[in-house]
C-alpha cells in the first residue's frame, strides 16, 4: 500500500520516464520506472576502452544519439540539448557481457529428468522480477546469457537478456541474438556425484558422446522426414511427420540456426564433442567453464570452438582439478576466441576484477582481458555487432567507472543499456534513503497499530511453516536477498555447479 | 650390530634435526626492492636482511656483511606474507570427493578434535595458495557447536607437525540460531551443560593434583576444554546474523569468557558499535557476499569492513573458508583490495590480511610485518599486491625461498605453454 502512495502516483504524476535527477530505482522491479533515453548524451574527456583496434583512447569523448554509440574521439562537437557527463578522470568502458548466467531463472535452471531436454525454453522462465539484475548493473553487466543447468547431455534452449531493470521478461530478451542451446559434458549429466532415484543411461563420458551421436542421427532423420514430403497437391495424401519439438531443436543446430554452448571441464571430452560435430558438418560455437581448454586449445582453435571459462573455479570436483588461472591466457594464445563467465549472481558483480586476474595470470594484455568480458563474449554469442564494443552504431551499452576499469580499487558508477543510465550511484542513493524513510514509516505504523491493539504480541501468530519449506529455506539461507520463490531455489544448482 | 645399530640411529637423528632446522641458515639479504614493512612507511630501495630464517635487519643504506648472499630485486616490491584469518585449507582437497574431505566432524561436541593432526602437508591447494603469497592460516575445525581447537600454520612444511606455529589457538564455537529467540534452546542448553561438567571436571581434577580429591575418570571431551576455561585460547564464535551475533555475545560475555574473537559475515557491521566498545576483534569471513536481504544496498557486504573500521573495531578480513573458497584461499588480498574501492583506507586494507589476522589471532610478535625478529615470510612482487593484475614472483617462508614451480598452475602452464607454442610452429 505505501509503495503505491509513494511511487506509482508518483510515476503517473509525472508521466512514463523520469529526468535524470528525479529519477530513483527501486529494488521490486515492477516498481521501478524505467530511466530516460535522453536524445543525446555526451561524456567528456573521459579514458575510453573501445573494445576494438582504436585500443584505449584518452581525454576522448563519447556520443550517444537515440540509444545509440553515434561518435567517438577527441574534441567532439556538443549536440545540441545533449545531456553533458564529465567523465574527467574515470573510464568508459562496454557493457559487460556474462555468457554464462542463471542470474534471473532462478528456480528454473535445470529440467534435470531426460538425457536431452533441447524442447524445454528458458524464455519460459525469465524472471524479470530477480534482484540479480539490479544488483549486477551496479558491477557493470549490461547483457547476460541465461543458460540451462548441466544435468542432461543435451539441456535447454537459451536465452540472452539486456539487463532492463524494470521491463517485462518479453522485454529484456536481446532481439538481435541468434537462438542457441545448452550441452553439457563430464560428472553432471553422467550423474557423478549424487545419488539418482533413477539411474538413467548414461553413466560415462563415453556413455555422453554416444548418447549426443544418436540425437543427431535422430534429428538428421527427422529433418529428412520434412525434406522428403512432397510440396503442394502431391503433399495431400501424404501424412505428415509427428511434429517434435526436441528433435526440431537438434535439427536446428544441423542446419547451421541453432547454436552449441556446451558445458565442459575435460579434453577429452570436449575434443570428443568436436569430433562428433565434424562428423555431422556444424562447429561449437563454445565450450563453457572449459577449464582444461588450454590443453587442447590448437584443436579449438582449428574447429573454430570459443572458449567461455573461470580463472578461480578448480579443485571442487574430480574433473575440476586441473583448472588452472592460465587458461584464458593459454586459449587466446593458441587462438581461441576467449572469454570469463561468471556462472554465479555473485561473481558475476565483479567480473572486471575476473579479466584483472587474466592479466596476473599468464600476462594478457589489459585491453586484451577487458575484451575478454566483453567484445568476445559478445562474439561468441553472436551479438558482436550489437553490444560488447564503443564503436559508432553500436548499441550505447556503457559503464563509466570510478578508475582503471581492471583495478580493485575501481567501482562502477553509472552502468547505461541501450542509451538509458540503468544504474547510477546518486540514484542508488536516493532509493536507500527513500527505503530507509519507508521503513521508518511501516515500523511506526506497525507500533502504532500495537498500541491500537494493547499492544498483544501474541494474538497473530505466524502463520505455521510445513517443515520441508523451513528445509528449503534454512538450505538457502544464505540468499535471503531473494524473494519466497526463489527461496525454493534448486537444490540441484546449490549441490552440483551448472 | 649394536653399533651399527647406533650408529645408524644417530645419522637418523642427526638428518631429522636437520630436517627441522630452517633451510635458510646462511645470512641473506634482499635488495633493491621497495619494502613494504607493514608496520611504517614503505622504503624505497630498502633492504631486508635474513639469518636463521627470521629477520634481522629492515632498512635503507644498512651495511650488507660480505659473508651475505645477496639476492637483488630491483623493481619489484617486498612484502610480509599474508596470513589468512580462518580457512579449511589442508583438511579438504576436493570437496565433492568425500574421501578427500575433513572439515568437519559429526556430533555436536567436539571439543577435542584438534584440526593440524588432519593437515595434509602434501596438498596440492598449498601451492597455489602460497603462490598467491597466503604464506600462513589459521586452520579451523567445522563440525558441531563446540567444533574443537584450531591451529596457526605456515603452508609449507614437511609433516603437519613442521607446519605448526601454534597450537591450539582457539576454540571454536558455532552459536545456534534457535537460541536468540528461545530460551530453553536445546543446543544452547547442550553447551551450557558441556560447560559446567568441563568446569566440574577440571575443578575435580584440580583437587585430585592437591591430594584434597579423588581423580576423575578421563574424559577427552571434558579435559579438551581446560585451556577455554583457564582463558590460555580464545573462544571464536560463529554467528551470521547480526540477532544471533548480539545473543552470542551476551551468553558469552555471561559465561565469563574474556578473550572473545567473532567470527561472522557482512553483517556483523550492524553491531559495530558494541564490538567496538567490548573490544571484541572480528574474523569478517569474506565481502564477496550477496547482501543477506532483498532491501539492503548492493554494496553491503564490499562496505562492511570500512564500518568496521570506522567504528575502531579490529578486524582481518576472511573469505568463507570452506567449500570451494579453500581452493581459492589465494584471492583473500583482492578483497581487501575491493574493500578499498567502498571506504576502507588502503592501509588498513593491508593490515587486515597481514599484521591485524596475525596479532588477533596471538602471533603478532611473529608474522604479519617485516620487522626484526619476525619470521622471514615474505614475497616479492610486481605491484600493489592487493591488485590481481600484480604478480608474486618470488617468495620466501621462514627465511628459505619456496619453489614457486610447485604450483599446480603454474606447472601446467609452463608445460602446455611451451606444447602449444611448438603445435603453432610446427602449423606455420
Amino acid at each position: 500500500m505505501i509503495r503505491h502512495s509513494f511511487f506509482v502516483g508518483a510515476m503517473m504524476a509525472t508521466g512514463l520516464a523520469f529526468a535524470d535527477a528525479s529519477w530513483v530505482p527501486d529494488i521490486e522491479a515492477w516498481n521501478s520506472p524505467q530511466p530516460a533515453r535522453p536524445d543525446s548524451v555526451i561524456f567528456r574527456n573521459a579514458t575510453i576502452w573501445t573494445g576494438t583496434d582504436e585500443g584505449v583512447i584518452e581525454n576522448a569523448d563519447l556520443v550517444i544519439r537515440q540509444g545509440r554509440i553515434s561518435a567517438l574521439g577527441t574534441d567532439l562537437n556538443v549536440p545540441r540539448g545533449a545531456l553533458e557527463i564529465d567523465a574527467s578522470g574515470m573510464h568508459l568502458t562496454p557493457g559487460i557481457i556474462d555468457a554464462h548466467s542463471h542470474a534471473a531463472i532462478i528456480g528454473g535452471v535445470n529440467e534435470a529428468s531426460r538425457i536431452s531436454t533441447a524442447d524445454v525454453r528458458i524464455r519460459d522462465v525469465i524472471d524479470s522480477e530477480s534482484i540479480n539484475i539490479y544488483r549486477q548493473l551496479a558491477g557493470g553487466v549490461t547483457t547476460i546469457n541465461l543458460l540451462h543447468g548441466s544435468a542432461n547431455a543435451i539441456g535447454g534452449q537459451m536465452s540472452v537478456i539486456k539487463m532492463r531493470w524494470g521491463a517485462s521478461p518479453a522485454e529484456l530478451v536481446f532481439d538481435a541474438a541468434p537462438e542457441g542451446i545448452k550441452f553439457a559434458l563430464g560428472e553432471n549429466p553422467k550423474q557423478s556425484n549424487w545419488r539418482a532415484e533413477q539411474p538413467r543411461y548414461p553413466q560415462t563420458r563415453h556413455g555422453v558422446e554416444q548418447v549426443i551421436r544418436e540425437k543427431f542421427q535422430q534429428a538428421e532423420d527427422y529433418r529428412r522426414a520434412f525434406d522428403d514430403m512432397p510440396r503442394g497437391r502431391a503433399a495431400r495424401d501424404r501424412v505428415p511427420p509427428r511434429p517434435n519439438h526436441e528433435l526440431q531443436a537438434i535439427a536446428e543446430i544441423l542446419a547451421g540456426g541453432r547454436d552449441i554452448h556446451s558445458h565442459a571441464y575435460r579434453a577429452d571430452e570436449m575434443l570428443a564433442l568436436m569430433r562428433v560435430a565434424e562428423q555431422f558438418g556444424f562447429v561449437i560455437k563454445t565450450f563453457q567453464h572449459v577449464l582444461e581448454g588450454y590443453k587442447i586449445a590448437p584443436q579449438m582453435a582449428a574447429h573454430g570452438a570459443g572458449g567461455s571459462t573461470f580463472i578461480d573455479w578448480w579443485a571442487f570436483k574430480y574433473e575440476a582439478i586441473d583448472g588452472i588461472g592460465y587458461n584464458p591466457a593459454l586459449m587466446h594464445q593458441a587462438g581461441v576466441l576467449t572469454g570469463l563467465h561468471s556462472d554465479n549472481p555473485e561473481l558475476a558483480r565483479r567480473m572486471n576484477l575476473e579479466a584483472a586476474k587474466a592479466v596476473r595470470y599468464g600476462q594478457v594484455d589489459p585491453h586484451d582481458a577487458l575484451k575478454m568480458i566483453t567484445a568476445w563474449p559478445a562474439d561468441q554469442l553472436g551479438i558482436g555487432e550489437r553490444t560488447g564494443r564503443l564503436a559508432t552504431g553500436m548499441d550505447a551499452d556503457v559503464v563509466l567507472w570510478t578508475g582503471h576499469p581492471l583495478s580493485v580499487q575501481s567501482r562502477v558508477e553509472q552502468t547505461w543499456v541501450d542509451g538509458r543510465r540503468y544504474f547510477d550511484r546518486d540514484a542508488d542513493q536516493r532509493m536507500r534513503e527513500r527505503l530507509a524513510a519507508e521503513r521508518a514509516e511501516l515500523i511506526a505504523l506497525v507500533l502504532a497499530d500495537d498500541d491500537n491493539n494493547g499492544n498483544d504480541n501474541n494474538q497473530d501468530s505466524p502463520e505455521p511453516t510445513s517443515p520441508e519449506r523451513r528445509r528449503v529455506h534454512s538450505f538457502a539461507a544464505h540468499l535471503t536477498g531473494y524473494r519466497a520463490s526463489e527461496l525454493d531455489h534448486d537444490e540441484y544448482c546449490i549441490f552440483h555447479d551448472h | 650390530m649394536t653399533t651399527e645399530f647406533i650408529a645408524k640411529t644417530a645419522s637418523a637423528l642427526f638428518l631429522s634435526a636437520l630436517l627441522t632446522v630452517p633451510a635458510s641458515a646462511e645470512l641473506t639479504a634482499l635488495i633493491g626492492a621497495t619494502v613494504h614493512p607493514v608496520s611504517q612507511a614503505p622504503i624505497e630501495n630498502g633492504i631486508v636482511l635474513i639469518e636463521n630464517g627470521r629477520i634481522q635487519a629492515v632498512g635503507e643504506n644498512l651495511e650488507i656483511p660480505v659473508q651475505a648472499r645477496r639476492i637483488e630485486l630491483d623493481g619489484l616490491h617486498l612484502y610480509p606474507g599474508f596470513v589468512h584469518p580462518g580457512t579449511q585449507l589442508g583438511l579438504t582437497e576436493i570437496s565433492s570427493v568425500a574421501g578427500t574431505v575433513d572439515t568437519s566432524e559429526m556430533g555436536n561436541i567436539n571439543a577435542a578434535v584438534r584440526a593440524e593432526v588432519a593437515v595434509n602437508h602434501d596438498s596440492e591447494l598449498l601451492p597455489t595458495t602460497i603462490a598467491g603469497g597466503v604464506l600462513s592460516a589459521h586452520i579451523v575445525p567445522g563440525g558441531g557447536l563446540i567444533r574443537g581447537h584450531s591451529a596457526m600454520m605456515r603452508l609449507d612444511g614437511w609433516s603437519w607437525e613442521d607446519m605448526v606455529l601454534a597450537a591450539p589457538v582457539a576454540m571454536h564455537l558455532a552459536f545456534p540460531p534457535g537460541a536468540v529467540e528461545d530460551d530453553e534452546n536445546e543446543d544452547l542448553k547442550l553447551i551450557e551443560q558441556t560447560l559446567d561438567q568441563a568446569r566440574h571436571w577440571h575443578q575435580a581434577n584440580g583437587a585430585a593434583a592437591a591430594g584434597t580429591g579423588s581423580r576423575p575418570p578421563r574424559n577427552d571431551q571434558l579435559e579438551a576444554l581446560g585451556p577455554l576455561l583457564t582463558g590460555a585460547v580464545a573462544l571464536v564464535i560463529h554467528a551470521n546474523r547480526h540477532d544471533v551475533m548480539t545473543a552470542a555475545l551476551d551468553w558469552a560475555q555471561g559465561q565469563g569468557f574474556e578473550r572473545l574473537v567473532l567470527s561472522a559475515n557482512a553483517d556483523v557491521q550492524y553491531i559495530a558499535e558494541r564490538l567496538a566498545a567490548d573490544d571484541i576483534p572480528v574474523i569478517l569471513r569474506g565481502i564477496y557476499t550477496l547482501p543477506t536481504r532483498r532491501w539492503e544496498a548492493y554494496d553491503m557486504a564490499f562496505v562492511a569492513p570500512a564500518r568496521l573500521h570506522q567504528a575502531g573495531v579490529r578486524f582481518a578480513i576472511s573469505d568463507s573458508g570452506g567449500g570451494m573458497e579453500v581452493a581459492n584461499a589465494r584471492n583473500l588480498p583482492f578483497q581487501a583490495g575491493s574493500a578499498i574501492a567502498h571506504g576502507l583506507p588502503a592501509e588498513a586494507a593491508l593490515k587486515s590480511v597481514t599484521l591485524w589476522p596475525a596479532q588477533i589471532l596471538g602471533l603478532g610478535e611473529e608474522l604479519g610485518s617485516i620487522e626484526v625478529g619476525k619470521r622471514a615470510s615474505l614475497f616479492a612482487a610486481t605491484g600493489d599486491p592487493l591488485e590481481p593484475m600484480s604478480r608474486i614472483e618470488r617468495v620466501w617462508i621462514d627465511g628459505a625461498e619456496y619453489d614457486l614451480g610447485r604450483d599446480r598452475g603454474r606447472r601446467l602452464y609452463e608445460r602446455y605453454r611451451d606444447r602449444n607454442a611448438a603445435v603453432q610452429e610446427t602449423n606455420h
